[in-house]
């Protein structure tokens, strides 16, 4: 048996899997900020209610934690102190010197996560080939290292110019650190991740610094906690680039497990899209206050070498702190059930991308709220029920929604009402399928063709329109929406991601040189998931980021295992020309190429997961689910239509209906519009199909 | 740009453009100011109709001619190209390609990003096309309008709520070593809902690659503009519509052909400070004070490696941003224009220069109730060992404020100036400098200027600074050592 625990910002959820009975229960409890293994305890219980003996039987944990985001937002990391080049003190807090708002003179800077005074330099120098230019000062080193203890230091970040291409330096100045300073734990730019371009590695080594005694903490007290109700298997950590890794190699990385939250989403879409033969899929997550997608290709999400956290405008690129680790590719925009609506400075409707939240939450939610929400349009259109939200745990303030509308969008547009309430409905549809079709165009994607996957709790009520906007042919809704995405615990490869950087042009490279640096990164993680207890023979994947001589960004270029040396430079050259072209939709094959990353994935094989099926019910009819039939506004008709409303937990496999239709679930609500066509699998996931074509269209 | 765009495709009648057609100019008079930025424009056809045009503007890193600030009409900046088609219906014109690869240094990369600049009119003009089908529009028109009018009535109305005056405000830059100080002189009117700006008095064209063509005068114009007013709204013709700019023509500001054009920006990112220090007593909480990033500063080192091989890098770097009423000058940025530096280690890797410093000069901000940001330093060696690279390295560059420092507001202190070091003595940043293995290059961006009195400072923020080490203990001083 394995448990997937994923920790939230609100909610602790847990997904019990029986591998054997293929069983999966499921609980969801408050998260606990303070100390999250108190929820996770608490639900362990709980589900040993439900499931008797489970604890006993469990080999693995699998956790996704926003522990590290979190303390990076709140500042609440630990005192930690920065060792550089002489010269160099200042590359953290200069950044890339850019500005991400062009005409706002006033543009805060996210604040640096280590002060100045506490950046110290060395006197050493690599050269870009590694050679040393000045060798290190050790005595020096060892006077800064004291000076950090005096400054009361706790963690230690160290990142030498051009270390990437030797870690001679780091890695004395990291003995030096160690004698100096016991107790402190030391984070090295070599071992974090050893890329070019110093801003982004620094950036990214400090911020592992700066999280890694309280992940080291948070991760040894829930190991001891686990033990203590009698967990004997093994806990695993999600990371961000969609593997899952030992609490050990966790508690060393943790800049690495920053997005371990949203990513599950993405591997259970990864997993979808494998059982179910979809190559092209849009994965879309919607919850309260953004939604989030990727699309995955060929049953593969890309993975993106670097992000952004702690953004001091949320929906602003550039505002936030560089992490340049692999990560999924997950694209988040303001958009959710708690966005608020209002009239724009241009008098236009504005939907988002600020959010009501959880708290206050939509006015509908009546827990303080007044500003209308996307929710409160939804329930206004007949997609909630105000009877039977949350399982009807929760009632909804139709009276409430209704007149924070009138006020705040309505009247200040100068519309009629319900054009105002679809108003804020198709817009926000139409802010995340304009997001959608630039995402996915980036990748090379087609919209026409995707499969769109509806997970969150907001997600399933917008599936329908979105894919309609995108001109997608088919929507799939897991059962359990909310669940769904913990699926992708069980799911995801036990894996680590190595990068090396090397710039070398294509045409010069010495091939047996870069075979030796293959090989090294296979043999280190190798080594890594070793320590972490794998058995059984481990997978490498290699690719290169290339780019043209000049170019300013890289293109990720899968290359094939096996002895780098024998390959064919032409033929590299090529399937450069070719990946360049699908991205980009032409190529320069007379501009020369250089190689500058070398990336490579340590991985076992995924361990098969059998989805429960449900109940075969010989003559069962979709009619047989009906709860009812309830006015809801239809975006073609431009008025309100009876839909038939189905309980989701009724609907046997096999079973099939037209729109318009809703499908009511506790935590979600799936809309199937008039020209719709779903059925449900004998694994429960709903398959809507549009009789339409394509896009909506406005009067 | 679509003040330029406009006044382009008014030059022919509609009935001249045909699908397929693609133009391709880089006249500086009618677009962005100087040669090496390449316009390609193409008209927008949907069901037989034109509805629209796409244009894009590229900075090519190579035009031709010589590269240097001290030409004295754009003859020698490089290659002209009037506006012409580079396809004509949907065929090649050849002959205008080959023209253009016959008279710059690199056809491929020029070629490249030509071809480019097509792929990109092509994907705006697919979509827009899309949009028009998904829509059922048969045009523009009334979409356009509707956006430019809503986006003009939001900017009119924060505008209207400003006081309404004149004001006024005069700007000095500095030139070559021996050339008298450029004069902007400017004066704001702001009545009702409309801005007038008039530069009447300004310097006269000068004789070197500084002039400014009225449409980039207008863009630094309108960037003031828009940062004071709304910053938010989206750019269109409605936030052009309520401002008029006056530039009479020959001054430097409003430079006739043939002057040299291609340094626009050592003279014309000036002009969005000047307005904010006109706007101050008016504006005082939606200006800040001068910026040690104006102007935007480049530099350019090449030459070849020891092995014989070139190498080309531009680097450009930011200088310390202004204070506001109520916050320091925050980062070192290029202002009003933007850009990202080039990390120490893809240059390193792309030349055998050596960055022994990039680091922030204490004291460099100037004092203020609000401190302006901190100036940086960069200091390259060529090296001498046998990573040195045969002589001479080129080193040319666009900057400023060598001698006149970004000023403060209200009493705010002026940032300290920049510097150009060679091997510890001052060189001459207006030319071009030939350095050898073993030179060292210092360069120190400007300060940005503070705003308000250094009295009213905040203690806290003062000790802060002192912590951090950002200002000098005891010391007044704003000039580094």
């Amino acid at each position: 048996m394995r448990v997937g625990i994923d920790v939230g910002g609100t909610f602790t959820d847990f997904v019990l899997l029986d591998d054997a009975g293929g069983r999966i229960e499921t609980y969801k409890c408050l998260t606990t900020p303070r100390d999250p293994s108190d929820a996770i305890e608490a639900g362990l219980h709980a589900l040993e209610a439900q499931a008797p003996g489970c604890i006993a039987g469990l080999e693995e944990v699998i956790h996704g934690t926003t522990l590290v985001i979190n303390a990076i937002i709140e500042r609440k990391g630990a005192c930690t102190g920065l060792i550089t080049t002489q010269g160099f003190r200042d590359v953290l807090e200069l950044g890339r010197e850019i500005r991400y708002a062009a005409y706002d003179v006033f543009a805060e800077m996210p604040e640096p996560l280590v002060p100045r005074q506490r950046r110290l330099e060395v006197n050493e120098r690599l050269r870009a080939d590694g050679s040393v230019l000045k060798p290190l000062d050790e005595a020096e080193a060892r006077a800064v290292a004291r000076a950090l203890k005096n400054l009361r230091v706790e963690s230690v970040a160290v990142c030498l110019l051009n270390s990437f291409e030797n870690p001679a330096h780091e890695q004395a100045v990291k003995r030096i650190v160690a004698e100096e300073l016991p107790g402190a734990s030391v984070s090295i730019s070599y071992e974090v991740l050893p890329q070019i371009r110093e801003y982004e590695r620094t950036s990214t080594t400090v911020t592992n610094a700066y999280v890694k005694p309280l992940t080291e903490k948070y991760l040894r007290r829930l190991e001891a906690r686990l033990a203590g109700i009698g967990f004997h298997g093994r806990l695993f950590i999600m990371l961000s680039s969609g593997g899952v890794t030992s609490a050990g190699t966790a508690a060393e990385f943790p800049v690495r497990i920053i997005e371990s939250g949203p990513t599950a989403a993405v591997i259970a879409g990864q997993y979808f899209s494998h059982l179910f033969e979809l190559p092209e899929m849009f994965c879309f997550d919607m919850g309260g206050t953004t939604a989030k997608s990727c699309l995955i290709q060929g049953g593969v999400a890309g993975i993106v070498p670097t992000f952004e956290v702690g953004r001091v405008q949320r929906f602003m690129k550039g505002s936030g702190l560089t992490i340049q680790v692999p990560v999924v590719d997950l694209m988040e925009i303001g958009a959710g059930g708690g966005s608020i609506a209002r009239r724009s400075k241009l008098g236009t409707l504005q939907v988002g991308p600020d959010s009501a939240g959880a708290e206050p939450g939509p006015i509908c939610y009546g827990r303080g709220g007044t500003l209308p929400t996307v929710t409160d349009a939804d329930l206004l259109l007949g997609y909630l029920d105000a009877e039977y939200f949350l399982g009807g745990t929760m009632k909804l303030d139709l009276e409430g929604a209704k007149r924070g509308i009138e006020e705040h969008v309505a009247k200040p547009l100068g519309v009629p009402f319900m054009e105002a309430v679809w108003g804020i409905h198709d817009l926000i549809n139409e802010t995340m399928a304009a997001a959608a079709k630039t995402h996915i165009a980036e990748r090379g994607g087609n919209p026409h063709v995707v499969t769109v996957a509806a997970f969150g709790g907001a997600g399933p009520v917008h599936a329908w329109g979105l894919a309609r906007k995108l001109g997608a042919p088919r929507l799939i809704v897991p059962p359990n929406a909310g669940v769904g995405s913990a699926l992708g615990f069980f799911t995801a490869p036990r894996a680590f991601d190595l990068v090396r950087s090397h710039k070398v042009p294509l045409a010069s490279a010495d091939f047996p040189e870069i075979e030796k640096l293959f090989h090294t990164l296979e043999t280190e993680g190798e080594r890594t998931l070793r320590r972490a207890g794998a058995e059984g023979r481990i997978e490498f994947a290699r690719s290169i980021d290339a780019r043209f001589i000049g170019q300013g960004s890289e293109t990720n270029l899968a290359v094939p295992t096996g002895d780098f040396a024998t390959l064919d430079r032409n033929d590299l050259r090529r399937r450069f020309d070719a990946e360049y072209e699908r991205l980009y939709g032409r190529t320069y094959p007379e501009s020369p190429v250089e190689f500058v990353n070398f990336n490579v994935r340590a991985s076992l094989p995924v361990k098969l997961l059998s989805l429960p099926k449900l109940a075969r019910r010989p003559n069962a009819k979709a009619a047989d689910a009906i709860k009812g039939q309830r006015r809801a506004y239809s975006g073609l008709a431009h008025e309100f239509i009876s839909h038939t409303v189905y309980d989701r937990y009724r609907l046997a496999p096999g079973v099939d209906f037209g729109g318009p239709a809703i499908v009511e679930e506790r935590e979600s609500t799936v809309i199937v519009g008039e020209d719709g066509k779903a059925r449900v699998d004998e694994y429960g996931f709903l398959w809507i199909e549009s009789l339409g074509s394509g896009s909506s269209v406005p009067e | 740009m679509a003040l330029g765009i406009r006044n382009l495709v008014k030059r022919l009648p509609p009935e001249a453009f045909r699908p397929g057609d693609i133009y391709i100019t880089n006249d500086p008079w009618a677009l962005a100011g100087h040669l090496n930025d390449v316009c390609v424009l193409s008209p927008i056809f949907h069901r037989g109709r034109l509805v629209a045009f796409t244009a894009c503007i590229l900075h090519h890193s190579d035009i031709g001619g010589r590269v240097s600030s001290d030409n004295h009409d754009v003859f020698e900046e490089g290659l002209f190209i009037p506006l012409v088609k580079l396809y004509d219906g949907g065929q090649l014109n050849q002959g205008v390609l080959d023209m253009i690869r016959a008279n710059v240094r690199t056809p491929e990369q020029v070629n490249g990003d030509i071809r480019s600049q097509i792929a990109a009119n092509h994907v705006c003009a697919e979509q827009i096309a899309k949009m028009l089908e998904e829509y059922r529009l048969e045009s523009l028109d009334e979409l356009a309008d509707e956006i430019i009018s809503r986006t003009e009535a939001s900017l009119r109305e924060s505008i209207a709520r400003a006081p309404s005056g004149v004001y006024r405000a005069e700007g000095r830059i500095e030139q070559t070593e021996g050339s008298p100080d450029v004069l902007i002189k400017c004066e704001v009117t702001i009545a009702g809902s409309d801005i007038q700006v008039d530069l009447t008095g300004s310097s006269p064209q000068v004789d070197w690659s500084g002039n400014v063509v009225y449409n980039f005068t207008y863009a630094y114009v309108h960037m003031a503009v828009k940062s004071i007013f709304d910053s938010e709204l989206p750019n269109n013709d409605g936030t052009a519509a309520p401002i008029t700019l006056v530039a009479p023509e020959g001054t430097v500001v409003n430079c006739r052909h043939p002057a040299a054009v291609a340094a626009r920006m050592q003279i014309g990112h000036f002009l969005t400070e000047i307005i904010y220090r006109a706007l101050a007593d008016a504006l005082p909480h939606r200006v800040v004070a001068a910026s040690g990033g104006t102007p935007a500063t480049m530099q350019v080192f090449y030459g070849r490696r020891g092995s014989g091989e070139p190498f080309h890098a531009v680097l450009i770097r930011g200088g310390g941003m202004g204070a506001g009423a109520a916050r320091d000058g925050e980062g070192s940025f290029i202002f009003p224009a933007n850009g990202a530096n080039t990390p120490v280690e893809i240059l390193e890797s792309d030349s055998p220069l050596i960055v022994e410093r990039r680091e922030l000069l204490p004291g460099t901000g100037g004092a203020g109730k609000c401190r302006g940001a901190l100036g940086r330093r960069e200091v390259f060696r060529v090296p001498d060992d046998q990573y040195a690279p045969l002589p001479p390295v080129q080193l040319a560059m666009q900057s400023g404020r060598f001698r006149l420092p970004a000023e403060g507001l209200f009493g705010g202190e002026p940032g300290a100036k920049a510097q150009f070091l060679v091997n510890g003595k001052s060189g001459n940043p207006y030319g071009l400098t030939r350095l050898k293995p073993g030179d060292v290059v210092v360069m120190d961006s400007a300060g940005g200027g503070g705003y308000g009195n250094p009295r009213e400072r905040d203690p806290a923020a003062h000790a802060r600074d002192l912590a951090e080490g950002k200002v000098k203990l005891g010391s007044d001083s704003l000039v580094p050592e």
